[in-house]
């Protein structure tokens, strides 16, 4: 008896739940991610978090990470010599965040082949930053800022920042 | 004895059927039926949630598939081309004219290539925050010091990529400071001129640092080289340029 009560409202709440699921699923992974041209000159890539919430009014610890392209580095945020261009994350201030500081990873030692005597301090393959955010109440859609300079073993990129996107909740 | 068996079976089935029906009616008139309304709802909500779970897990995984796919299509490596090879993403100058320009030094004198007409020629585009370029820099000032007596004029552009507007002063102030001080730190005795990215379109697209054309003294493009190699072979391009070797 209650299967037959129920059984209709349970069977479309399935396959309700069934149709949503799968157009979940069928959806565009990277529809809601900003399309990045495969370029040459696309040294590195934001991955996550695209969304943290931090408490309103204090530093809150959010650790980025990014992505290097295979076979290139970048300088490290203390590059061993000054004409070196060290890579470094901002904030910009009309963002309703600060940034109080970031913590830098150490940079590995890489040497080139052309003059193999020569340490460079660089990152390679997957970095993360541990920045410390300060936000105000509110959501806030934040563009921060991540500049470096990418090489492989023979030559260089110029020097580029790009866009690091981060829905910062401060409750 | 089978038929009878049958009919046993039969008997039995029909025996036992009434009582649990009955006592199954028992069961449902007694139960409340607010709690067989809560079981069923959280039936249909834990079925709701299996569901959901389900398709966020397949769309967390084809989202790091396809962020992986990505990444593999914008894979970003810089391959160094064998001398006189067309640069990644430019078109080779080998065989063909030298593309004429005219810049500016660090003083302000505009300087065209026009005026180095009749003269094996290297042109070197080098940036101050490029490694590579301070690693070879020193091989170019021994090379001039070698070569220069015999004809041969090196002139290094430097090609910053900052993409600064003519209108930028403190931003050309800037990069012509850091040049100067290249320049005096390595010694350069040879032609510096400044704005080389105003020569991107021309040159191939001058997408990494160093990057050297030889050039011969009818203006021709003999080689064109991406990338530090070794001071050998930047000889060797050298004596091509001047004619020797050949």
């Amino acid at each position: 008896m209650a299967l037959e009560r129920w059984g209709h409202p349970l069977l479309i709440c399935v396959l309700i739940a069934g149709s949503t699921s799968a157009a979940i699923s069928q959806q565009d992974p990277l529809a809601g991610l900003p399309r990045q041209a495969a370029t040459k000159t696309q040294a590195v890539e934001y991955l996550y978090p695209e969304q943290v919430s931090v408490p309103a009014g204090k530093p809150a610890p959010v650790t980025l990470h990014f992505r290097i392209q295979q076979n290139l580095h970048i300088n490290s945020h203390t590059p061993r010599a000054e004409y070196l261009i060290p890579t470094v994350f901002s904030v910009p201030e009309t963002s309703g965040v600060k940034l109080a500081n970031a913590v830098y990873p150490a940079g590995t030692d890489f040497t080139l082949p052309a003059d193999p005597d020569q340490k460079l301090s660089v990152y390679t393959g997957e970095f993360a930053i541990q920045a410390r955010l300060i936000s105000s109440p509110g959501n806030h859609l934040v563009e921060a800022k991540l500049r470096y300079q990418a090489c492989d073993q023979t030559q260089c990129l110029p020097p580029k920042t790009i866009t690091v996107p981060i829905d910062v909740i401060g409750k | 004895m089978a038929l009878r068996l049958r009919l046993s079976v039969t008997a039995h089935i029909s025996v036992t059927n009434a009582p649990v029906r009955r006592s199954y009616n028992r069961e449902e008139r007694s139960e409340p039926p607010v709690k067989r309304n809560t079981i069923v709802i959280g039936i249909t909500f834990l079925i709701l949630a299996t569901f959901a779970w389900a398709g966020w897990a397949n769309w967390m995984y084809r989202k790091q598939a396809a962020e992986r796919a990505l990444a593999s299509a914008s894979h970003a490596e810089l391959i160094p081309t064998a001398p006189g090879d067309v640069p990644a993403g430019g078109t080779s100058l080998t065989g063909k004219p030298a593309p004429n320009f005219t810049l500016e030094d660090l003083s302000g004198n505009k300087v065209s290539l026009s005026s180095y007409k009749g003269k094996p020629l290297l042109i070197n585009f080098w940036a101050t925050w490029c490694g590579p370029c301070k690693i070879e820099t020193p091989w170019l000032v021994d090379l001039q010091k070698e070569y220069g007596p015999k004809g041969l004029q090196i002139i290094g552009i430097s090609t910053e990529g900052d993409d600064l507007k003519p209108d930028d002063k403190e931003g050309w102030a800037h990069d012509k400071a850091a040049i100067a001080k290249f320049v005096k730190e390595e010694h350069m005795q040879y032609p510096v001129l400044v704005n080389g990215d105003s020569l991107a379109t021309e040159y191939g697209g001058l997408d990494a640092m160093p990057t050297s054309v030889y050039v011969d003294k009818d203006g021709k493009v003999v080689a064109m080289q991406l990338g530090i190699s070794s001071k050998d072979d930047m000889e060797a391009h050298i004596r091509k340029a001047m004619g020797e070797g050949q």
